[in-house]
């Protein structure tokens, strides 16, 4: 088994201490540590956020891989400068809408964001619209995501359009819409550029609006 | 005994921990529990007959409440009670409640597993979303329901024209609009003093609430309110304030309760035990009668997938054999209107929860997601199929024996369900009644359920 298979290995069983140890190694004997990223940790969570969507692995074992990815990258993302970035796919400000405190969906969604490579400012429940925006643009955000499960608190999300629209920001940041009673047609009518129906489709979802924002439409 | 101001103050005084490490907690916790009390998922034994894994199930979920406690989401503290607060607390828990007056009076009693007492039937849209002008003859399909004891709200999108947001003034004009609007429904419905268990859907905030519940808008001395964890095993003082006013004018409230089978649970075994210990919290941090579960897969934000029907089961029967509390159980189905798929899982659900000693909440269609997609039909075939089980004296093997058939004709279909027909093509506006085709679908369904074992001529 080569080094990228271990990785793999060790982050779908959610062995922190092994792959933290992996990625010391990625350093120790001069291998790529963004191709171990890429096709090792990343790769891995793709498998773990696949057998989590068919329900053969539940939150605790997605959130052990996610920790087990999370304490490798700490190892890894110092030596990745040269990349510019860091290695990140995008950097997203995430949080239930004003007035919903239901987060089990919004957790889900950025343990699977942060896995695959996303810097997320997780701002929790019960978000004012105005706050989202503040946060989007003091930590220069990529995409807005937001969350309801709750019919009255949904509607706050068409504002989150208007008051970037009426702020003159609107092209500056993406939006991603979720939650229980949210529908994509909902979504794109009141001005998202994307929605996610789970973690998983979230995930690619803001790949793509990175894609997008990038200008690789 | 433990009250309400015993546990606030617990909550502002008990040890502090981080909502993460909390919620880690409960996974790991309940996993221990699982391989401790040797407690497993058999796909089988859907409906067990097992009553020591029920008694396990039960122990186990005592053990997760008095270990990890409850979590106060204003405080980030935990909430610990001993043995002796929990048990005392059960021993005084009510084991009836009445909802109604006069001829619409109806009475909720205790259920044992196998019991003959016919389910109490809390119909309900269970607030799915619908336009103002529909919400009337919606929520008046539920209370004109013959078997049909309380009844309670969709949620109108819109009140006077005005969308609802949570926490604006319009919040409280579409509380107080929900409660006339539900007692007018009753009087259409011919039953003006029928129970209303939640009287508002329309609104979040316990203010809005709170303003709608009065007897010149509709409320009736003992109709009630629903009091929810938010998440798992989790509460917040906006919740308690419901209970605190219910405590001083008696309205009725009942706790809501909904473990994600595959979340911070984790599988169906260890979620089991974490749904049963939320009947704890409702008890003891909430005061509340009685208690609703409606516990849902992670995925497919239902509850008639084959482990989660496993779930509902145990857990009915772990709290119908070692308590007396008042519990129901509300089925969440995949599919919409309109639709066999519909009226399979419904059957499924209902059958596996009346025989194993749990009342009814009906019912929740479509994923309870899709505006416009319910109707009182869906009640009509969950409260017959809980009647029949009753008055038949079903056992839980013959129950068992249904349900597998059942989910053979569905379980492959969970996923890509059919959304069926909205409220409008299934129903007759202005009569408010089912159509043709809908009534023919559902005749011809329980032709096949005749063939299955159960007596429709009972009901």
């Amino acid at each position: 088994m080569n080094h990228l298979e271990q990785i793999v290995k060790a982050t779908v069983e959610g062995d922190e201490e092994r792959c933290v140890a992996l990625a010391q190694q990625v350093l120790d004997q001069g291998l790529d540590p963004l191709e171990a990223i890429e096709e090792g940790y990343s790769k891995a969570m793709v498998t773990v956020g696949d057998l989590f969507s068919r329900m053969e692995y539940f939150l605790p074992d997605l959130m052990r891989s996610a920790q087990a990815v999370n304490s490798a990258m700490k190892v890894l993302r110092p030596h990745l400068l040269q990349h510019g970035d860091g290695g990140i796919q995008g950097t997203i400000v995430l949080g239930t809408i004003q007035g919903d405190l239901h987060d089990v969906g919004k957790n889900i969604v950025k343990i699977m964001l942060q896995a695959s490579g996303f810097e997320v400012h997780d701002l929790g429940v019960d978000v004012s619209v105005r706050r989202l925006v503040e946060k989007a643009e003091e930590v220069d955000a990529d995409i807005i995501a937001a969350s309801a499960i709750l019919t009255t608190t949904m509607a706050y999300m068409p504002d989150l359009t208007n008051l970037l629209t009426d702020m003159g920001m609107r092209d500056k940041f993406q939006i991603m819409l979720g939650g229980g009673p949210v529908t994509p047609d909902w979504a794109m009518e009141v001005g998202a550029d994307g929605y996610g129906e789970t973690a998983a489709e979230a995930v690619d979802v803001a790949k793509r609006l990175m894609q997008e924002k990038r200008g690789g439409k | 005994m433990t009250n309400i101001w015993d546990v606030i103050g617990r909550s502002e005084s008990g040890p502090y921990i981080k909502e993460d490490k909390y919620d880690w907690q409960i996974g790991l916790t309940a996993g221990e529990l699982v391989k401790k009390y040797d407690i497993r998922f058999d796909p089988e034994q859907v409906v067990p007959e097992d009553d020591d894994l029920a008694d396990r199930v039960y122990q186990a979920s005592l053990d997760l409440f008095l270990e990890l406690g409850i979590y106060c989401r204003d405080t980030s503290r935990l909430v610990k009670f001993s043995r002796d607060e929990v048990e005392t607390a059960l021993r005084y828990a009510p084991t009836s409640i009445t909802y109604g007056q006069g001829k619409d009076e109806a009475v909720m009693v205790y259920r044992g597993v196998e019991d003959a007492t016919p389910p109490f039937c809390l119909c309900t849209p269970v607030g799915q979303s619908v336009a103002e002008e529909r919400f009337v003859p919606m929520v008046q399909s539920y209370a004109q329901e013959p078997l049909a004891d309380t009844f309670s709200s969709a949620f109108s999108q819109t009140v006077h024209g005005r969308p609802i947001k949570s926490g604006t003034p319009q919040e409280v004009e579409a509380a107080i609009w929900n409660v006339i609007k539900l007692r007018e429904a009753a009087q259409a419905a011919g039953r003006p003093q029928i129970g209303i268990h939640n009287l508002v859907s329309n609104a979040e905030r316990t203010d809005a609430i709170l303003a709608a519940v009065r007897p010149e808008f509709g409320a009736l001395p003992n109709d009630g309110l629903a009091i929810a964890a938010t998440a798992e095993l989790k509460f917040d003082y906006e919740r308690v304030k419901k209970a605190i006013f219910a405590r001083h004018t008696g309205y009725n409230t009942y706790g809501l309760y909904g473990a994600l089978m595959g979340g911070y649970s984790g599988g169906p075994e260890s979620t089991a035990i974490v749904q049963v210990a939320h009947h704890f919290l409702g008890l003891l941090a909430f005061d509340v009668q009685s208690h609703c579960s409606f516990p849902l897969h992670l995925m497919q934000s239902c509850n008639s997938t084959r482990n989660l029907l496993w779930l509902i089961s145990v857990t009915m029967q772990a709290l119908s054999r070692n308590t007396r509390l008042l519990i129901n159980l509300a089925p969440f189905t995949a599919s919409g209107p309109c639709t066999e798929m519909v009226v399979n899982e419904t059957v499924a659900i209902v059958t596996a929860a009346t025989v194993s000693g749990a009342d009814l909440n009906l019912l929740a269609v479509a994923r309870n997601k899709h505006p416009e997609y319910a109707s009182g039909m869906e009640a009509r075939i969950g409260a017959e199929a809980g009647h029949v089980v009753s008055w038949q004296g079903m056992s839980r093997e013959q129950v068992n024996e249904i349900v597998k058939q059942l989910l053979a004709e569905y379980e492959d279909q969970i996923e890509e369900a059919p959304l069926g027909k909205r409220f409008d093509e299934c129903y007759d506006l202005a009569s408010v009644q089912p159509t043709q085709a809908y009534l023919d679908l559902y005749e011809q369904s329980k032709e096949k359920l005749t063939r299955l074992g159960m007596d429709y001529s009972l009901v």
